[in-house]
C-alpha cells in the first residue's frame, strides 16, 4: 500500500478497534462493569492457581462472577467464531476467484444443521453441553468431505463441480433436516429453530475452550496460503508456472475453511453473512492483497461479531436479540448495497 | 546444440478427444518457436503440457535434459515462465501488483516482495510502455493493456524459457510488434520462447521456426518458408490462402482470400502490365468470371498476382519482346474470351504486340488512365504505337474503372439469367 495511506495505519486501527470492542463487550450489559474492575478481574484471572470467589473483596465478587463465567467466554467465542468465519470467507473467495463465494458453497450450513437437529431430537443435547456444537461440527465436516469427494475427479479439483456438488449435497441435507423435524416433538423443533438463528448466549468455558487451539493452528496455516492465493488470481496455469502447487493449495484451503467454519458454527451456531461481508468490506478498505486481506479480515470478523453480539444484548435490554439475527439484519441490506454498486459499475 | 526444452512422444486425451498425439518438439537456446494451427488444434494443450500443468498419458517433457517431473515447482518456475490471458479480473489488484507477481518465483519461501521487486515491476511496465498505468486497477484496463501487463509479469519472472499462449491476441499492430520484438530480443541473448500465434504474418516475421499443429498432431515443422505453404495452410485452416512476400520486410505473408464467387459463364481476357490489371482482376475474380491474362513479363506485378490467384496467363521473360508463338497463343485466348479488357499501362518494344492482340477481341473495354496505377505512354516507335492505339480507341469505348465494373455486372447478371432459363 505504498502511496496514499501508510502501511501501519490499517493494522493499528484494526487492533485499536478490536481492543475497544472487547472492552465494550466486557463492560456493557444488563450490569455495567467499570473498566478498572475489569482490569482487576483480569489480574485475578491471570494469577496462577484457582480463585476462590469467597476470598474476594465483596465489590469484586459479582463482577468476577459476571466477567469470568459469562462475558469472558462469550467475548472469546465471538472473537474466535467471527475471526474464523471471516478468514475462511476471504480465503474461499480468493480460491474461487469470486468475491461472492463463501464456505457455505461446501454444504457446511446444511451439514451442521443436520448434525444439530439429530443431537436435539435424539436427546443427546440434554446430556452434555458439547452435544449440539459437537454434532453440528461433525455434520458440517462430513458434508464438506462428501462434497469434496463428489467434486474431485481425475485430473484435479474442478471448482465448478465443487459448487454444483455443494448445491446438490445441501439440498439433500436440508431435505433430511425437514424429514427429521416432521417426526420431532414440538419442543425439539423450537429448540432447533432457536439454534439455527445462531447466538452466543450461555457460553461457558467448557463449550468455548475445545475449538480454540484448532482455530488458532488453522488460522496460521491459512495465512501461509496468502501469497499463493494472490498468484491464483492469474488462473490455475499461470499460478502453477509461478511455482504454486495448485492442487495442494485448493485442497488445503477447502479443508481449512471447512474446519474453521465448522468450528465457528460449533461456537456460535450458524451465523449468517460474516464470511461473505467482512472480507468484502476489508477488500474495499485495504485492497485485494491476500497477505493483508486474510489477517485483517480475521480481525474485522472478530470485531464485527463482538459488536453484533453487544448490540443484540445491550440495545434492547433487558431483552436479548440473537447475534445471528443481528448479523443477518445488517448483512442482508449490505448485500443489496453490493449488488446495486456492482450494477452501477457494470461488473462484478 | 542441446535443446533446453524437449517433448518426446507426448499424447494426451480428455475422454474420447485426443488432444495431443505423439508430439515431438525440441526447443534450442536462442530460438523463437511459433506454434500455429487452427482453433482447437492443440496449441494451448501443448503449452500446458510443456509447463507441466497437465500430465500427458504418454511421453516425457525434458527441461535442460532432465525430466520435468524431477523439478520442484519452485525450481521449474525459475527456469520456465508461462503466459495465458487470464488475469485477476475479479479483484482490483493494481497493474504493478500483477507485474510484481512475477517475482514470487525468485523469492525464498515465506518472503514478500520488497523494494527491489517493486522497482523491477515498474521497470517491466516501462518496457511495455504502460508505466503511466502502473497504479490503475487491473480490471479497469482494456483487454490489450491487460495482456501487456501480464507480459510484463513474464519479464519480471525472467526465466530462460518462455511459453506464451497467444500473447498478441488482443493487441493493436503497434503493441503486437513491440511485444514480439521484445521476445526476439530476449531470445537473441540466449533465452528461448515457444509462442502460440494466430497471426501467421507475425509468426513468419518473428519466429525462427514454425510448428504447425492440426488435430493434436504436428504436421509440419521447420523454417517459416517451408511451413507456410499453400498446401499446408489450406489443409489446416480449410480456406483459400495466398502466400506472398512482404515488399518492405521481405518476410513471408499469408493472406486468406475469399473464394471466387459462383462460377459465371463469362470469359474475360485481361491485357495488363506493371500492376495495371490488379484491381480489375480482383473484381472479375470475385464475380466468378473465368479469367485469362497476358501477355505479361516475368516478375511483373500483374504476373505475380495472376499466378497467386491461379489464373491462366501468358508471359515472356523479363524485358524481352513478345515472340510470334506467344502472340498466337494470346490471340487464341482473346478470341475465346467474351470480353477483353485493355488496362492502362505504357507501351514500348517489349509489349507492343499486346496492341495487336487487343485487335482480335470480340468486344474490348479500354480502361482510362484513372483506373490503374500508371499512365498510358508510348516509347520506342512511339508514333506507330500511338496510331495503333488511337485506332482501337476509335472502335471501342474508353471507360473508367467504375464503368467497367458496371458493364461487367450487367453482363454477368444477364448470363446468370440465361443460365437459369436454360436450366429451368
Amino acid at each position: 500500500m505504498d502511496g496514499g495511506i501508510p502501511r501501519f495505519v490499517a493494522p493499528t486501527v484494526l487492533f485499536a478497534t478490536l481492543a475497544i470492542s472487547l472492552a465494550a463487550a466486557l463492560a456493557l450489559g444488563s450490569v455495567t462493569v467499570p473498566l478498572r474492575t475489569i482490569l482487576d478481574v483480569l489480574r485475578l484471572v491471570m494469577r496462577p492457581g484457582d480463585t476462590d470467589i469467597s476470598t474476594l473483596p465483596r465489590e469484586l465478587r459479582s463482577a468476577y462472577a459476571i466477567l469470568y463465567h459469562i462475558r469472558f467466554p462469550r467475548a472469546v467465542a465471538a472473537v474466535f467464531a467471527g475471526g474464523a468465519l471471516a478468514l475462511s470467507g476471504a480465503a474461499v473467495q480468493g480460491l474461487f476467484r469470486n468475491p461472492m463465494a463463501g464456505p457455505d458453497i461446501l454444504g457446511i450450513s446444511a451439514g451442521s444443521s443436520l448434525g444439530a437437529v439429530l443431537a436435539i431430537v435424539s436427546g443427546f443435547a440434554a446430556l452434555h453441553p458439547l452435544a449440539v456444537p459437537g454434532s453440528a461440527f461433525l455434520g458440517a465436516l462430513a458434508a464438506a468431505v462428501f462434497v469434496y469427494l463428489v467434486a474431485a475427479g481425475r485430473g484435479g479439483t474442478q471448482l465448478l463441480f465443487v459448487i454444483l456438488a455443494g448445491l446438490a449435497v445441501s439440498s439433500i441435507l436440508s431435505g433430511l433436516v425437514s424429514a427429521v423435524l416432521i417426526f420431532a416433538e414440538e419442543h425439539a423443533v423450537s429448540q432447533f429453530i432457536f439454534w439455527t438463528m445462531g447466538g452466543l448466549e450461555g457460553r461457558s468455558w467448557r463449550t468455548v475452550l475445545p475449538p480454540l487451539p484448532f482455530i488458532a493452528v488453522l488460522a496460521v496455516a491459512m495465512m501461509g496460503f496468502s501469497s499463493p492465493l494472490n498468484l491464483l488470481t492469474l488462473g490455475d496455469e499461470q499460478a502453477h508456472s509461478l511455482g504454486v502447487r495448485v492442487e495442494i493449495l485448493k485442497v488445503g484451503i477447502l479443508v481449512s475453511a471447512a474446519m474453521l467454519t465448522a468450528m465457528a458454527i460449533a461456537l456460535a451456531g450458524p451465523i449468517a453473512f460474516v464470511g461473505l461481508m467482512v472480507p468484502h468490506l476489508v477488500r474495499l478498505l485495504t485492497g485485494p492483497d491476500h497477505r493483508t486481506l486474510l489477517p485483517y479480515s480475521m480481525a474485522a470478523g472478530a470485531i464485527f461479531l463482538l459488536l453484533s453480539d453487544l448490540i443484540g444484548r445491550y440495545a434492547f435490554r433487558p431483552y436479548e436479540i440473537r447475534t445471528g439475527i443481528i448479523t443477518a439484519i445488517i448483512g442482508g441490506p449490505y448485500f443489496i448495497f453490493l449488488i446495486l454498486r456492482y450494477q452501477r459499475r457494470g461488473s462484478a | 546444440m542441446k535443446p533446453v526444452l524437449s517433448a518426446h512422444n507426448l499424447s494426451y486425451s480428455v475422454g474420447e478427444a485426443r488432444l495431443l498425439q505423439d508430439v515431438n518438439l525440441d526447443v534450442n537456446p536462442g530460438e523463437v518457436v511459433g506454434l500455429i494451427g487452427p482453433n482447437g488444434a492443440g496449441k494451448s494443450t501443448l503449452l500446458r503440457a510443456l509447463i507441466g500443468f497437465i500430465r500427458p498419458e504418454q511421453g516425457t517433457v525434458r527441461l535442460h535434459g532432465l525430466p520435468l517431473s524431477g523439478y520442484s515447482a519452485r525450481e521449474r518456475s525459475r527456469q520456465m515462465s508461462y503466459l495465458s490471458r487470464q488475469g485477476p479480473d475479479q479483484f482490483s489488484f493494481r497493474a504493478r501488483d500483477v507485474v510484481e507477481m512475477g517475482s514470487y518465483a525468485g523469492l525464498r519461501w515465506g518472503r514478500s516482495p520488497g523494494t527491489r521487486e517493486r522497482e523491477a515491476a515498474l521497470h517491466a511496465l516501462e518496457q511495455v510502455g504502460l508505466l503511466k498505468l502502473a497504479d490503475r486497477e487491473f480490471p479497469t484496463l482494456s483487454e490489450g493493456e491487460r495482456q501487456l501487463v501480464l507480459f510484463a509479469r513474464i519479464l519480471v519472472q525472467n526465466a530462460p524459457v518462455m511459453l506464451l499462449d497467444e500473447p498478441t491476441a488482443n493487441l493493436d499492430i503497434g503493441h503486437e510488434h513491440t511485444l514480439l520484438r521484445m521476445v526476439r530480443t530476449l531470445c537473441d541473448t540466449g533465452r528461448s520462447a515457444v509462442i502460440a500465434l494466430h497471426n501467421l504474418n507475425s509468426a513468419a516475421e518473428y519466429c525462427k521456426r514454425l510448428v504447425l499443429i492440426e488435430s493434436g498432431r504436428i504436421t509440419a515443422s521447420g523454417r517459416p518458408d517451408n511451413v507456410l505453404t499453400r498446401t499446408h495452410l489450406e489443409r489446416a485452416y480449410q480456406t483459400d490462402v495466398r502466400i506472398g512476400q512482404n515488399e518492405t520486410t521481405g518476410s513471408i505473408t499469408v493472406n486468406s482470400i475469399p473464394g471466387p464467387g459462383n462460377r459465371r459463364n463469362l470469359k474475360v481476357h485481361v491485357i495488363g502490365g506493371a500492376g495495371s490489371a490488379v484491381g480489375i482482376t480482383r473484381f472479375l475474380h470475385r464475380k466468378g468470371c473465368t479469367i485469362t491474362g497476358g501477355v505479361s513479363h516475368e516478375l511483373d506485378s500483374d504476373a505475380k498476382f495472376w499466378a497467386a490467384l491461379g489464373i491462366d496467363f501468358l508471359q515472356v521473360p523479363a524485358f524481352s519482346e513478345i515472340g510470334e508463338d506467344t502472340l498466337t497463343l494470346a490471340a487464341g485466348l482473346v478470341r475465346e474470351a467474351d470480353l477483353t479488357i485493355l488496362c492502362a499501362f505504357p507501351f514500348g518494344h517489349g509489349n507492343a504486340a499486346n496492341l495487336d492482340v487487343a485487335e482480335q477481341a470480340h468486344e474490348l473495354l479500354i480502361l482510362d488512365e484513372n483506373a490503374g496505377l500508371c499512365r498510358r505512354a508510348f516509347f520506342g516507335d512511339a508514333a506507330e504505337l500511338e496510331r495503333k492505339f488511337r485506332r482501337l480507341a476509335k472502335t471501342w469505348d474508353m471507360v473508367s474503372y467504375e464503368e467497367a465494373c458496371d458493364y461487367i455486372n450487367s453482363l454477368t447478371s444477364k448470363v446468370t439469367v440465361t443460365v437459369t432459363r436454360s436450366g429451368g
